[in-house]
């Protein structure tokens, strides 16, 4: 069965004043129907680009797909107008953004902005619109919803408005969902509990989602296949199960090991482990492998500063970015 | 005191009180209200106005009725504004000629609004080459003096009517609306919510109408009490050369000019549309200047 969305040898590009910034950089996704495919990377590694040019929202110029190809439901979206994206956008893929603080507008009330949506696409009339979207408010979580309707955004918390946020993008039921770190600006207490309504929502809907975070516990709550991002290209991906039991890339291990443990009781006043050095400058990324300057592993014997690995797939269906994978490692010497 | 009257008092209700649901335009005229120079001023200006619009409809004195026996009065209980050289009671003629002052003025206030807003949201919102091009159009025509460019507009047509001073006078002067308007909009469409808007579809000129123009309110609103002085007093500079309403309609600038050839002799004729004139100028000024510490959310409340 095909993926619902094929990402081929994405290449978007930002044309600065300053050059090229190579933001993402041969980019392959896949996710099946139904399923949760998770993207981590630190900040700047492509990850919300990524996601921004697979809906097509980014501004162009400066930004531009370079080449690649975006493969969803038999279209490409790379080749549509702007015209048919916009019937695509919200209807078949829709997207939950990172603050809610900012993504509702706060001169609407929230039931202008659901029903807009469900009008939009569904071709609903004003008073079935309307109660869909109480419907839709309930769902989410939001008391009183059909009062709460002729709200404007200041009168919600930030987890009430994230939760506003996500019954607009999935009103129209789409078949994938786009949560850009919808957790990232909330409370760990909220996090937790958006979260779960995420996973609710997809099962009932049975949406696929594209779950993007920096936050490594987030994806092993709820992602079924986990992709690992730096500079623009992705290093490993892997069941998610796979990829926390057994990581390959040496990033990979470095960011698990950053997080800590509270169960070790050796962790006590030990400083937790950072991962030396920086991101490489994306206006001019290295030659061969990106993460090599940083990479506990890269010896000035083998080929990492001069030829670019691959990705290949070392066990079925766990890919790996680096020569130095940790199944292939030498034993260090003591 | 209890710590929750405290808490009620420097919340500015009291305590037990169900909290009222205020929006930015409550607000906004709140804080107009406490405004005192902005409030004598949005007074006066409404005072003037339904003065113009009712005087001629209750005034005993038909205010084109010629009676040479009357030229020249001064001020007096039946003419309280006195009578000009063909004896036509000037208190009436005030009101008449406000009318048509204030209206040309409204009129093409929301002529340069209406082009201002159109072009500038449509250079900012599609951005790129186009707003480029039209903006640098926008600087051509920056040069051109918009006095000459009004005479020239009024020589052109002809005959001057209340709709023509409305178009000489808007189409050279609606500029800075255009610019204000684009810059607005530019800043805006970079908001998240537009960006979310477009994720789940909405179609561009809903998010223009919809999400973009409604937030330029505000300076729009303000706008039009900046721009109504220039326009009225421009409409009073081309009355009082002659190029105003033809006669015996009258607006204040064209009345002022009635009043030049015996300025000496009878100043009260002159003086008279003059002072209506910067009255009406100084409380649009202090209006525009009330309204925006008004809309203005960092103003904070003392």
């Amino acid at each position: 069965m095909a993926p619902l969305l094929a990402v081929k040898d994405l290449r978007t590009h930002f044309f600065t004043r300053a050059g090229v910034v190579r933001a993402v950089d041969g980019v392959d996704l896949a996710v099946e129907k139904g399923k949760t495919l998770g993207i981590v990377g630190e900040s700047g590694c492509g990850k919300s680009v990524t996601a921004l040019s697979i809906m097509r929202l980014l501004p162009e110029p400066p930004a531009r797909i370079v080449s690649g190809s975006i493969h969803f439901d038999e279209r490409e979206l790379t080749t549509l107008s702007q015209r048919q994206l916009e019937d695509i956008r919200g209807r078949q893929i829709a997207m939950v953004f990172q603050d809610p603080m900012t993504a509702l507008n706060p001169t609407l009330t929230i039931g202008t902005q659901l029903v807009e949506v469900l009008q939009r696409h569904l071709g609903l009339d004003k008073g079935a619109a309307r109660r869909r979207a109480a419907e839709l408010l309930e769902e989410v979580g939001i008391p009183r919803a059909r009062e709460r309707l002729d709200d404007y955004p200041h009168r919600f918390s930030g987890g009430m408005r994230q939760r506003v946020v996500i019954a607009i993008a999935v009103a129209c039921e789409p078949r994938l969902l786009i949560a850009d770190e919808p957790t990232t600006a909330l409370d760990v207490t909220v996090q937790a509990q958006v979260l779960d309504l995420l996973d609710d929502l997809q099962r009932e809907h049975r949406m696929a989602m594209i779950l993007i975070t920096h936050n490594m516990g987030v994806v092993a709550e709820s992602a079924d296949d986990v992709a690992v991002m730096y500079a623009g290209q992705i290093v490993e991906q892997a069941p998610a199960g796979e990829l926390f039991a057994r990581p390959e890339h040496p990033y990979t291990e470095a960011l698990l090991a950053a997080l800590p443990d509270l169960d070790d009781p050796r962790a006590r006043g030990r400083r937790l482990a950072a991962i030396p050095g920086r991101p490489p400058d994306l206006l001019d990324p290295p030659q061969a492998c990106r993460f090599a300057a940083r990479c506990p592993y890269a010896g000035c014997a083998d080929s990492c500063p001069v030829e670019p690995p691959i990705l290949r797939e070392l066990r079925p269906g766990h890919w790996v970015r680096s020569a130095h994978p940790a199944s292939e490692r030498q034993p260090v010497p003591a | 005191m209890s710590a929750t009257q405290v808490a009620g008092r420097i919340a500015g209700i009291e305590a037990g009180a169900p909290i009222r649901q205020s929006s930015l335009w409550q607000d906004a005229w709140r804080r107009y209200l406490r405004n005192r120079g902005a409030l004598a001023a949005g007074s006066v200006f409404l005072l003037i106005v339904v003065g113009c619009v009712v005087t001629p409809i209750v005034s005993p004195h038909d205010p084109n009725r010629i009676h040479f026996t009357d030229a020249y009065q001064g001020p007096s209980w039946a003419h309280p504004f006195g009578t000009d050289q063909f004896g036509r009671d000037l208190f009436t003629r005030a009101a008449l000629g406000g009318r048509i002052s204030i209206g040309i003025g409204f009129g093409a206030t929301l002529a340069i609004l209406l082009i201002g807003v159109v072009y500038g949201a449509v250079s900012g919102f599609v951005g790129g080459k186009l707003d480029n091009a039209l903006m640098r159009f926008l600087d051509a025509l920056y040069g051109l003096p918009y006095l000459p460019f009004a005479i020239l507009a009024l020589a052109i047509v002809g005959t001057v009517t209340f709709w023509t001073m409305v178009v000489a006078l808007s189409v050279a002067s609606w500029f800075i609306t255009a610019r204000v308007v684009r810059a607005q909009i530019i800043t805006l469409k970079e908001n998240d919510y537009v960006r979310a808007a477009k994720a789940v579809g909405v179609r561009w000129y809903m998010i223009l109408g919809r999400h973009l123009l409604p937030n330029t309110l505000g300076v729009l609103v303000i706008t039009i009490f900046l721009e109504l002085p220039g326009v009225i007093l421009g409409e009073a500079f081309l009355s009082f050369l002659g190029l105003g309403i033809n006669p015996p309609d009258a607006s204040w600038g064209s009345m002022a000019q009635d009043g030049r050839d015996a300025y000496r002799a009878h100043p009260h004729i002159i003086v008279i549309p003059s002072l209506a004139i910067a009255t009406l100028v100084l409380c649009a000024n202090f209006i525009a200047d009330g309204l925006r510490d008004a809309l203005d959310p960092r103003t904070k409340e003392t």
